[in-house]
């Protein structure tokens, strides 16, 4: 099984990896996301990654708490994870169902992810010391 | 509708053996120096079982094509007891074929209707009709579409080849067909539509799809268009019986996929706003990921409501383990498979009404609905 080239895209941009999803996912299209990705922190040694879900049709709770594992795993890996592109509908149908988004970092869209990722670049915050 | 023709009637004609000419059959050229002179020897045997001279001669024919076939295997002096025990056989066999009709005559005789000296024509014009029509899809749409129901692909496979989703594929499948069935309807009445408009409108028409029908303002198309009005006919009912409930099976987590799709499309064609689709779409998500985690199989039937408002509604089944504890499953954070816990409870907030029906080792049965607001 090819899940991997269309569904979603994971580009390196400096010390950054840019992931975005192209597609509505299922539920195994969406794990084998989370392999890959945190895969790719490890070789491509990124500091930071952005996580675009435009084109998720929904976030339920399985694919909520993939990307929160995917933000902690990150995490562990040395990696600060932003979840960007969040739509408006989908973001009330996320608290309606009541949802915990945890302490994922999130941004409007792709630029301000970026923006968001240096800042954490210049200053870290304080747990990763 | 056209005349039959003459080769309508040469159709019909079956000769029950069909002649063969020895000198065409291949074989070496021991093995028919060989088969010729047993002719008179097989001649004798069939003449002396079969009265008819005419029968004889076919079942003559038949044996000496076997043997001349089996030559090259038959050892060399073993040719000739070969040929009469072929002879036999033959001999037998037309016996039992005769035997055979005569006892099953009495149910092909009645039985079947007589055939109407159009009808090979109609079934190969018909044939034509489908050829040409799918010639008019693209390549794509072609390939997809035959792959599906020609080869028995399935749309997993498919959208793996394709890069694409389980439910997109199905969905494009969908508005392939519905293409097909308008192109099929404009090659066997021979026209070509006379304003451009006909096509979208057909189309949204076999697709069933009332928001895209609103959209080309097909109602009115058809009051002005003689030509769709007439075309349409056979389109119209499918549309209708379609519309008013959608079964998704649902087995893999592609189907979990395909049956929010299915509830997104059918929501948005309500008129429900956008945010209300997304939370109806979670909803179904959730309940059908039920499905597949606890259940092998299931349905997810997405049913239209307008009475007393409009609305929609959602039976999601399956005949799986059942739920011991309904009331537990419907608290926050119960979760049995490292889920977050918000499958049933999270959809119940999401929905107007939820009911959870279960019995241990039965299966479960979800039943909700949501209204549209008054916008």
């Amino acid at each position: 099984m090819n899940g991997g080239p269309r569904l979603f895209s994971i580009l390196r941009q400096g010390p950054y990896l840019i992931a975005s999803i192209h597609t509505a996912l299922d539920d195994s299209q969406l794990v084998r996301f989370q392999q890959d990705l945190v895969e790719r922190i490890g070789s491509d040694r990124a500091r930071g990654v952005v996580i675009d879900v435009a084109a998720l049709d929904v976030l339920d709770s399985f694919a909520s708490r993939t990307l929160r594992d995917i933000g902690e795993m990150a995490r562990l890996r040395g990696a600060v994870t932003v979840i960007v592109g969040i739509q408006p509908d989908v973001a009330f149908a996320m608290v309606e169902l009541g949802m915990d988004t945890g302490r994922v970092v999130t941004a409007l869209d792709l630029e301000e992810g970026l923006a968001e990722l240096d800042t954490y670049a210049a200053a870290p915050p304080a747990p990763r010391r | 509708m056209r005349s039959a023709g003459p080769e309508g009637a040469a159709g019909r004609t079956v000769s029950r053996m069909a002649a063969v000419e020895p000198a065409a059959t291949p074989g070496g050229d021991r093995g028919s120096a060989d088969v010729a002179a047993l002719i008179p020897l097989v001649r004798r045997i069939v003449a002396s079982r079969v009265p008819d001279p005419a029968t004889a001669d076919d079942l003559v024919q038949e044996t000496l094509t076997r043997v001349l076939a089996a030559a090259g295997r038959v050892e060399p002096g073993m040719l000739e007891p070969y040929a009469i025990v072929t002879a036999r056989n033959v001999v037998t066999s037309m016996w039992r074929d005769q035997d055979r009709q005569r006892r099953h005559q009495h149910r092909v005789v009645d039985l079947r209707p007589s055939e109407a000296p159009d009808e090979g024509v109609l079934a190969r014009e018909d044939r034509a009709a489908v050829s040409e029509a799918l010639t008019r899809l693209s390549d794509r749409e072609r390939a997809t579409l035959l792959a599906h129901e020609v080869a028995g692909q399935d749309t997993r496979s498919l959208a793996a080849e394709l890069g694409s989703t389980a439910g997109a594929v199905a969905a494009q499948l969908n508005r392939t067909r519905a293409r097909l069935r308008v192109e099929y309807l404009l090659v066997s009445e021979r026209v070509e539509p006379p304003t451009e408009r006909c096509r979208p409108v057909l189309l949204a028409i076999s697709s069933g799809d009332r928001r895209r029908q609103r959209e080309v303002d097909a109602a009115r198309h058809l009051l002005e268009c003689d030509l769709c009005a007439r075309l349409s006919e056979p389109l119209v009912g499918r549309g209708r019986s379609r519309d008013d409930a959608v079964r998704v099976a649902v087995r893999v987590d592609a189907d979990v996929v395909a049956a929010r799709q299915a509830a997104r499309e059918i929501a948005t064609r309500l008129g429900f706003s956008a945010t209300d689709v997304t939370l109806i779409a979670t909803a179904v998500s959730e309940i059908a990921r039920n499905i597949v985690r606890f259940a092998d199989s299931g349905e997810v039937v997405v049913t239209e409501l307008h009475e007393p408002r409009t609305g929609i509604s959602f039976v999601a089944r399956d005949a799986g383990p059942g739920i011991p504890d309904v009331d537990q499953a419907l608290q926050d954070g119960y979760s049995t498979y490292r889920g977050l816990g918000l499958g049933l409870p999270g959809a119940r907030r999401l929905m107007d009404e939820f009911a959870v029906v279960s019995e241990t080792g039965r299966g479960t049965t979800v039943t909700m609905t949501k209204w549209r607001g008054e916008a």
